[in-house]
């Protein structure tokens, strides 16, 4: 059982720099190899784990659930409403999306999702989260500097657009609903999944216009 | 914790990295320690709350320098420490000295790809009435406490609304601590002005899921 004794792990991790190799591929190797003559592992389910978030999931999953969002008032409803359920009608409730929730960008809103204390992401629908996400610098300047860090990513918004900043504090986790792009009336759903980006369903790209992205 | 992971606000951060970069992982080794922890993450007594405590006390200058992965595996291996599967001594011979028995179960293939697609809850029924509100007004405690919390320093004695109630849900302070209990939780709003003293004009607002005990009436 662990000791949930803060002031133990913070030794044990002190200890743990000291006999770790310096180089993060040789640490894990020196890791892996110990704990597998331990019998503390098993591969094949290491080998899934990396196979689901490799292969299998990833944004295509969320870039679906936008599009039908875009193309059916109703289903945009049930999203809006319960995102949890309305992605399990596409079979992509699972890992961290137990608790779901679509925020919507309007002409006059834009949201943008960070996780300040750690790394918390909707696993099950964007699949594995990007480096940047994680990073020192997003986690640090998103809620602060929302604009600015929008503006690296390209995205300019006037003083008319409020910007609302979503902090995963909990087990609760955020999707951006982007707005449907002009010009693409008469697309079916499947061309329209194309162009959401995962960025955009994190906020971090605002315009989905075919002639923005050069499509 | 005042830790070095309470990254919010926190200011000289320079420009953000990569923002194409959509890689899941960018070196096997990165992957191999995604799968490893992932799998091991059922043994008896293992929250998510616990694993990201764990994650907090990584020594300040590594976290900040180390890759994330790499994070998750160290701490994995410090979980494995605490709990006695495995020592120090072993790490520094590289070599195993005993057998653990009863061992640490890793997740099965079948138990792993469950999981994944199992949306988990995290709702738990809370005998009291909730204490707010929506629209209330609320104020964030002051001070946090030695454990892990979920209650950022940037909205410490801050005020804000409460926007959305969401019931009960595990409160992850007590479950850092081994202790599974629930408590109301809400999404509060802050206005940017009342957080940055360089947005006093902005209009824009920061949304946090925070637990009843972190808040008081406002």
């Amino acid at each position: 059982m662990p000791s949930y004794d803060s002031h133990k792990l913070s030794h044990i991790h002190h200890e743990l720099h000291a006999v770790l190799p310096s180089e993060p591929a040789l640490r894990t190797k020196a890791l892996e190899s110990l704990l597998t003559e331990k019998g503390l592992l098993n591969a094949a389910a290491i080998d899934a784990w990396i196979e689901m978030y490799r292969d299998e999931i990833g944004p295509k999953r969320g870039a679906c659930v936008v599009a039908r969002a875009w193309t059916d008032p109703a289903f945009k409803q049930r999203l809006l409403a319960d995102a949890t359920a309305a992605i399990g009608e596409f079979g992509f409730a699972g890992h961290a999306t137990g608790h779901l929730e679509a925020v919507e960008n309007t002409l006059g809103v834009h949201n943008l999702v960070v996780c300040t204390l750690c790394s918390c992401y909707p696993f099950s629908l964007l699949g594995m989260s990007p480096a940047w996400y994680k990073s020192n610098e997003y986690r640090a300047r998103a809620v602060r500097d929302p604009r600015g860090v929008l503006k690296e990513f390209g995205v300019e918004l006037d003083d008319k657009t409020e910007v609302r900043v979503w902090d995963s504090t909990s087990e609760r986790r955020y999707l951006v609903l982007p707005q449907r792009p002009d010009g693409v009336d008469d697309w079916e759903e499947a061309a329209l999944a194309r162009l959401v980006t995962r960025n955009a369903m994190i906020g971090t790209e605002r315009d989905l216009s075919p002639k923005q992205k050069g499509v | 914790m005042d830790g070095m992971h309470d990254l919010g606000g926190r200011e000289g951060f320079g420009a953000i990295r990569n923002k194409d970069d959509g890689e899941p992982f960018h070196a096997d080794w990165e992957a191999r320690s995604f799968g490893i922890i992932q799998s091991s993450a059922g043994a008896k007594g293992w929250s998510i709350d616990w694993f990201r405590h764990c994650r907090e006390l990584i020594e300040p200058v590594d976290y900040l320098s180390r890759p994330y992965f790499d994070q998750w595996m160290t701490t994995g291996a410090a979980q494995m420490i605490d709990e006695g599967y495995l020592t120090l001594d072993e790490i520094r011979d590289g070599a195993s000295n005993f057998d653990p028995r009863p061992g640490r179960p890793a997740a099965t293939v079948d138990e792993s790809r469950a999981s994944v697609a199992n949306p988990r809850s995290f709702a738990m029924q809370v005998a009291a009435p909730p204490r707010f509100a929506t629209g209330d007004f609320v104020r964030c405690a002051l001070s946090g406490h030695t454990g892990h919390t979920r209650l950022p320093g940037y909205v410490r004695g801050r005020r804000g609304v409460v926007h959305a109630r969401h019931g009960g849900h595990v409160f992850p302070d007590a479950s850092a601590r081994g202790e599974r209990r629930g408590e109301h939780l809400y999404t509060i709003g802050f206005a940017a002005a009342d957080l940055w003293p360089e947005a006093k004009s902005s209009r824009d607002r920061v949304f946090l899921d925070l637990w009843e005990s972190y808040l008081e009436p406002a």
